[in-house]
């Protein structure tokens, strides 16, 4: 019983640090500034 | 004269001239909407459907009218009589007998196929489909696809482009999520100073989509990457990212019959003006309805129902395909419209 709940704590905390690692992502900085602005003719640009 | 009510784009044929037919394979959820956006387009007078679910194979052929008809035809099967145009939405690897049986009957193709394996055996056609003097679009969707036309958009505008990276998040249908869970699991080539470097997939990174998707997690795959090196290859470096799709079918059921929302970023980077500068265009829309939408404009292109007629002989990608600007102009009269980042990118 010892050893299955020493398991269980094990796993949880793994599940743990995995969220937390899935969440965060890695790289990538968000654009501070600026926003997006739809395409229009006659050039698209 | 059909009595149907014209809704997009300009006729290209007189529509008192020889009927134009377009033969649709697959009808999940890109097939079905490039069949609807086929059905409103002036100068294609009639749609023959093929599905190897017959039930809803006659289903949306009562639902589309008359100008839709279902017909017996699976991969492997010649091509019918009177066919202009053959539109491919299949799973994985099926299309690849579709694409040799029309360019076998010098019939232009459109294919939405996007996994890697599978565009190397349509790209491979290219010596037949340039012998039969046949244009195939191949990676005719969302990205691939649209984002390639955005990229020669973009490039357009460069003197020198040092670095393509192109990113998805989105799925069209199940067939759609099983390849882009395949492409993420699997090696990775990517682009790399002008030559292909092989690479175990690495972790996910945070790229910007145009709200209200914001940033996703995705991770760099081989995806499409060689039809960006074919209408780019002076490029030294090509990256092509794709978002995770949700790990259980309980999760997908929350989004909805009309599907998932997708986005596409094209980050454009090289020199002009003497400085090195960066452009980056988004799009946000449904994803099955975007791939239908940029599959549909590129068949009736290359049918000629809609000009400039696309007739340039070979397999390729949008990026080699098409003129950028009357696509995106097509496709924003069809409610695709693409969007551009202004502000400070970040390398």
């Amino acid at each position: 019983m010892k050893v299955f709940k020493r398991l269980l704590l094990v796993l949880g905390a793994a599940g743990a640090v995995g969220m937390l690692a899935r969440v965060r992502g890695k790289g990538g900085v968000p654009p501070t500034t600026g926003g997006w602005r739809e395409l229009e003719g006659p050039d698209f640009r | 004269m059909s009595s149907k009510a014209p809704t997009f784009g300009e006729a290209a044929l007189d529509t008192n001239g020889p009927v134009t037919t377009a033969l649709v394979v697959g009808l999940g959820a890109v097939g079905t909407r490039a069949a609807r956006q086929l059905v409103d387009t002036p100068g294609i007078d009639r749609l023959l459907l093929a599905d190897r679910d017959e039930h809803l194979l006659a289903e949306i052929a009562t639902a589309f009218g008359p100008d839709a008809q279902a017909v017996d035809f699976a991969p492997g099967d010649p091509i019918p009589a009177d066919v202009d145009v053959v539109v491919t939405a299949l799973p994985a690897g099926v299309d690849h007998p579709v694409v040799t049986a029309a360019i076998a009957a010098a019939v232009p193709v459109a294919s939405s196929e996007e996994e890697h394996d599978a565009l190397e055996q349509l790209r491979v056609l290219d010596p037949n489909a340039r012998g039969a003097g046949i244009a195939v679009g191949i990676g005719c969707g969302l990205a691939p696809g649209l984002v390639d036309a955005l990229a020669r958009h973009a490039a357009s505008m460069f003197e020198k482009v040092d670095e393509i990276r192109v990113a998805r998040t989105g799925w069209a249908g199940p067939a759609s999520v099983a390849t882009v869970r395949y492409e993420r699991r699997v090696p990775v080539r990517t682009w790399h100073d002008g030559s292909w470097r092989e690479d175990h997939p690495h972790g996910d990174s945070l790229v910007w989509f145009p709200e209200p998707i914001g940033a996703r997690d995705c991770r760099t795959v081989t995806g499409a990457t060689a039809l960006l090196v074919d209408a780019f290859p002076d490029v030294a470096r090509i990256g092509v990212q794709l978002g995770e799709p949700p790990k259980r079918a309980r999760l997908r059921r929350r989004f909805g019959d009309e599907g998932e929302w997708g986005a596409a970023r094209v980050e454009v980077w090289g020199r002009r003006d003497g400085s090195f500068d960066c452009t980056v265009y988004g799009v946000v829309e449904r994803t099955a309805v975007a791939a239908g939408a940029v599959l549909a404009v590129v068949a009736a292109r290359l049918v000629g129902a809609l000009e400039p007629r696309l007739d340039q002989p070979g397999v390729h990608g949008l990026g080699s395909l098409l003129d950028p600007v009357p696509f995106l102009a097509e496709l924003a009269q069809r409610g695709v419209r693409a969007a551009a980042f202004e502000g400070v990118a970040v390398a």
